[in-house]
């Protein structure tokens, strides 16, 4: 996407903490090869583990939705997560297109 | 992030101006970055690589350090003269694809605002249209009332103001017709040449929601094109 401008997944952020949920944004801050969202592609989770935006187009959302819901509950601030390529027989989480991404999660508040 | 610094983004992006958002990754603090702004000491060592990734567009880990930037751009705007049925359908592709779009049509029995809730519609003939919204390269222009007294003046304007896609909805026929009229106005052929007549890439669909199909797909293809 070349512009974010409307883009909405930070106020969605916004309307999710007004009413009292801990939110967790996710970030593609790098990619290599063949991953399917570009950098700066984002994702949403609150403690519950509903989510909005997306991170990879299916590949590795349950995992970064586990991580976020980890990240609420030892409250800390942020963490690193990397993604390689997975088996694509393995009902396993990874990227099936052969691509890696690095995603940030942080929490807002 | 702050919760902070996420209220001043959203707020940042409403006032449509390119800017960026720098986040230390080692320990998630953010701000925003535009041209001419001093940094905290967080990044200012790194203001010359913040620029140049600025300048570029490009998102991503600055190079030999921990700091992502993400940037902000203004979108696109596609300006529509004819508020008519494909126009209905173009609003959800454009909303879709995080463009801008404004309405033009004189004929206010077209442009009721239960046909287009909370568009930019402008009532007006274009020529007056035009003195109300800011149009540059970064505009497109999609004429499809295929009248000659309200595509033409608009037209024209996107031909002088090198707006980077002009289309005009009509057969090949009627299409030969108009850039014979803007040739008589002085317009060169490299420039007729430039507008997209008939409209949109050929799916082979004739219902309204496939010619606007066609049309945003052109104005996507073109958008790329040029970046």
């Amino acid at each position: 996407m070349k512009s974010l401008f409307k883009e909405n997944i930070l106020e969605e952020a916004n309307t999710w903490i007004k009413s009292n949920q801990k939110v967790v944004l996710a970030t593609v801050i790098q990619t290599w090869g063949s991953s399917p969202l570009q950098v700066g592609s984002k994702m949403i989770v609150n403690e519950k583990g509903i989510f909005s935006g997306s991170v990879s187009g299916g590949c590795v959302e349950s995992s970064v939705i586990s991580e976020s819901i980890e990240l609420i509950k030892k409250n800390s601030k942020f963490k690193k997560l990397e993604f390689e390529v997975s088996n694509e027989n393995a009902w396993d989480v990874g990227l099936a297109c052969g691509g890696e991404i690095k995603i940030f999660i942080e929490q807002i508040n | 992030m702050k919760t902070e610094i996420l209220k001043e983004i959203i707020k940042k992006k409403s006032s449509k101006q390119q800017f960026a958002v720098l986040t230390n990754l080692q320990n998630s603090n953010s701000e925003i970055f535009e041209l001419g702004k001093n940094l905290s000491k967080e990044f200012e060592n790194n203001k010359t690589e913040i620029e140049n990734y600025f300048k570029l567009k490009k998102n991503g880990i600055i190079e030999k350090t921990e700091i992502f930037i993400q940037n902000y751009i203004k979108p696109i705007n596609v300006v529509v003269v004819g508020a008519v049925h494909i126009t209905q359908y173009l609003i959800d592709f454009v909303q879709n694809l995080n463009f801008e779009i404004t309405i033009i049509d004189p004929r206010k029995y077209f442009t009721t605002e239960q046909r287009f809730k909370n568009i930019n519609v402008i009532n007006e003939w274009p020529d007056e249209a035009f003195k109300k919204i800011e149009t540059n390269s970064h505009t497109a222009l999609v004429a499809l009332t295929h009248d000659p007294k309200i595509d033409d003046p608009a037209l024209q304007h996107a031909l002088k103001n090198k707006f980077f896609y002009i289309g005009a909805l009509g057969s090949k026929k009627t299409h030969l017709n108009r850039c014979r009229r803007l040739k008589i106005l002085g317009f060169k052929d490299e420039e007729i040449n430039a507008i997209h007549g008939p409209i949109g890439i050929n799916l082979g669909g004739k219902s309204s929601p496939e010619i606007a199909l066609s049309i945003i797909s052109e104005i996507v293809l073109e958008n790329y094109k040029r970046n």
